[in-house]
């Protein structure tokens, strides 16, 4: 490939294109990752939601607080807890944030399921935001944060809890209530059981709905999916159209470049087919080590990402590597198919033309 | 050498297929960003469509609340009364919103469902292409919405856990993630108590909407209480600050390559044209001749990208909204002059390489037989 420089210029180039598709790939995993963080760690096995609500993200789902001593007085219902929840806007910085507020009762399950620095909210002034949510906007420990018009003072921090455009923030239930203008109702139920489906079927044939925490969790992941899926989807295809152009174009100015080599082969009797594959083999190999630089970039991009905005998670999978490698693939054929027609005319007579 | 010889577009296209790659290369990341941001500008024209569609001068909201989207606004149903009291105010209605799945069978739809009068129709959607207004247990949806739920004129939809029979359709309003729906305000109330969400404000003759909000929030001190453009902006602020980081990250990753694009090809076509580059040094051409020369490819090069670009955005952008209505793609001019820009300051960063290889070209290297 002759120039240095412009090898590792190609490589570089094409690398990049790689990391965008992992990069958009692991953004997708992580996506589908953080929503489902509320069941995953809510401890719950079962939900009752209102009548014809599925998940715990679209919205609003209102049950009423009798309903609580119902499930409770079921004998294989170990624990039962309401949680309220709701997206609020926040104002903060000048910039809006959407967060997904929580409203557990104090002591009971349902609220902050991780700690960075302090504690759950106990009084109804009290909140607890995510801690990237936190850092982003310089609220601390003592700080305080207008809610729809009320006054909260910031007396934790909570772990793992940055969700993807929507970060997660804690209060009692009570002050959601009063956020929300809503009383003698919650959003949801949380039931813990080591009995989930006849706990579950018993619930369901006294009228209420019922979900088990993976119904929940996959259909959360269903309406993330139809939010983000298409997108990411066009993103990653446009990635995977960059990259077979720049290897192409690499792969093309190496080929162009070196004809009166190509021409030395063919004068010594070399096929046109054997050109091709000659040609295929210099693109796959620019493709592996885009492959590989690709992947090492992808790696410093992410721990830059992940430091600058920690609410991306990027996880590299199987599946977005796999993503890379047939794109990487299909970068090569398209590279070698470009200049196939110029190899396969290629006249002999070249290699003893002086070059000028 | 003459001036008004094209040196420059004249390497650059001497091999046009490479030319074409390079220039296809910067366009697909370029392409990245015009739909990303086209996908998020399409959402916010959507999201803000039925404030921008809406009769009112003025709006009412719970304190702090602000926005619709993703927004949970409660007032007393007292507060209609009091506003439409008020000096200058022509009509005050209230509506009811929240938002939820409307569903039919397995098929989901999440929805911003407002209830409202019918009678009035102030608080529902500008036109109703089809059907009628809801009466009571009736519902209007969006037409892409009805779509993706599989559901006609007549046809029964569930809300609230609650059968509602749909009665009209109507248009836009319908995003990626969401849509509209519309229902009476009695049903409403029905299910979510008496409360309202917001109090739209109509202005009477002469009576600016600026003055009448400030008119309304005096009288109002507990509430929030904006122009409907005012109210418009900031729905818009929300779905930009919303999608900020997103944008900045897939620009800033889309520039990068862009730069290695750029570089790459200049620096490559610089390389094979030396001996060209030393002739011209050699005819008594200056430095500043060579760099213009740099410079100008680098510029046909990101014209080349740009335009192409915005023409595949315009083309792909309507091709998905013919596959799927729900995604709107809006190619604004000023954002494709924004990425234009940025792609110029890229292609000069681009050039940064080249230029100093032609800089330092011996004019003598011109007359060397080449080996």
């Amino acid at each position: 490939m002759g120039d240095g420089r412009r090898l590792v210029g190609s490589v570089v180039s094409a690398g990049l294109a790689v990391m965008l598709i992992l990069l958009l790939s692991g953004l997708w995993s992580g996506i589908r990752e953080q929503t489902t963080l509320y069941t995953d760690h809510a401890g719950a096995a079962l939900y009752v939601l209102q009548p014809g609500v599925r998940d715990l993200t679209a919205g609003t789902s209102v049950v009423p607080l009798d309903v609580l001593d119902r499930v409770r007085a079921d004998p294989e219902v170990t624990w039962a807890a309401p949680v309220r929840s709701s997206y609020v806007i926040l104002q903060l910085h000048d910039s809006k944030v959407a967060p997904y507020v929580v409203g557990a009762v104090p002591g009971q399950p349902g609220g902050v399921w991780s700690l960075a620095a302090g504690r759950v909210p106990m009084a109804d002034d009290e909140i607890v935001p995510d801690r990237v949510l936190a850092r982003r906007h310089g609220l601390g420990i003592g700080s305080s944060v207008e809610l729809a018009g009320r006054r909260f003072r910031v007396v934790g921090l909570a772990d793992h809890s940055a969700g993807f455009m929507v970060p997660f923030v804690f209060v009692t239930h009570a002050a959601l209530d009063d956020v929300t203008g809503t009383k003698a109702s919650t959003s949801f139920i949380l039931i813990g059981t080591s009995h989930p489906t006849t706990v579950a079927a018993r619930l369901q044939a006294a009228g209420l709905n019922v979900l088990t925490r993976q119904q929940v969790a996959a259909n959360n992941l269903r309406l993330a999916t139809g939010i983000y899926g298409a997108p990411l989807r066009l993103m990653v295809a446009i990635a995977v159209g960059a990259g077979t152009l720049i290897v192409a174009l690499a792969g093309y100015t190496a080929i162009v470049e070196r004809q009166r080599e190509y021409g030395v082969i063919k004068a010594l009797g070399g096929s046109g087919g054997r050109l091709i594959r000659l040609a295929f083999v210099q693109s796959l190999s620019l493709g592996s080590l885009a492959l590989a630089t690709g992947g090492l970039l992808f790696l410093a991009g992410r721990a830059l990402i992940e430091t600058v905005r920690p609410q991306f998670e990027i996880p590299l999978t199987g599946e977005s590597f796999g993503t890379a490698a047939l794109a990487s693939l299909a970068m090569a054929l398209v590279a070698t198919a470009l200049p196939a027609r110029r190899l396969r005319s290629l006249e002999p007579a070249l290699a003893f033309r002086a070059a000028g | 050498v003459s001036r008004h010889v094209p040196l420059a577009r004249r390497a650059l296209f001497q091999d046009r297929r490479r030319a074409s790659l390079a220039a296809g290369g910067v366009a697909a990341v370029l392409l990245l960003v015009l739909m990303l941001q086209g996908i998020f500008d399409g959402a916010m024209q959507q999201v803000t469509l039925y404030l921008r569609q809406s009769p009112a001068d003025v709006i009412v909201s719970q304190a702090d609340v602000r926005t619709m989207h993703m927004s949970v606004s409660t007032l007393p149903p007292e507060t209609v009364d009091a506003v439409a009291g008020l000096d200058g105010v022509a009509w005050a209605e209230g509506i009811r919103y929240t938002t939820t799945i409307v569903a039919r069978g397995e098929r989901q739809q999440l929805s911003y469902v407002i209830g409202y009068d019918p009678v009035t129709g102030r608080g529902g959607p500008s036109r109703i292409t089809s059907g009628q207004s809801p009466a009571h247990g009736e519902i209007i949806v969006e037409a892409v919405a009805a779509d993706r739920l599989g559901v006609h004129i007549g046809d029964e939809l569930s809300l609230f856990g609650q059968d509602f029979r749909l009665s009209g359709l109507f248009t836009g309003g319908t995003t990626i993630a969401n849509s509209l729906a519309f229902i009476t305000s009695d049903d409403f109330a029905a299910q979510r108590g008496p409360t309202i969400a917001y109090v739209l404000v109509g202005a009477g003759p002469g009576v600016p909407a600026g003055v009448l909000a400030e008119r309304v929030a005096r009288a109002l001190p507990e509430e929030t209480v904006q122009t409907r453009q005012r109210f418009a902006d900031e729905e818009a602020a929300l779905v930009k600050d919303m999608s900020a980081d997103i944008m900045q990250l897939m620009a800033l990753i889309s520039f990068l390559i862009g730069l290695a694009v750029i570089s790459l090809t200049l620096f490559t076509l610089t390389l094979s044209k030396l001996r060209e580059h030393a002739i011209v040094k050699a005819l008594g051409a200056p430095n500043r001749r060579l760099v213009t020369l740099v410079l100008h490819q680098a510029a046909w090069l990101v014209a080349m990208a740009v335009s192409l670009a915005t023409v595949l955005a315009v083309g792909l952008g309507r091709l998905i909204g013919e596959v799927n209505p729900a995604i709107t793609v809006a190619v604004e001019p000023s954002q494709v002059l924004r990425v234009a820009v940025a792609t110029m300051v890229v292609g000069v960063l681009g050039a940064v390489l080249p230029l100093r290889r032609v800089t330092t070209v011996d004019p003598a290297s011109a007359f060397r037989r080449a080996t």
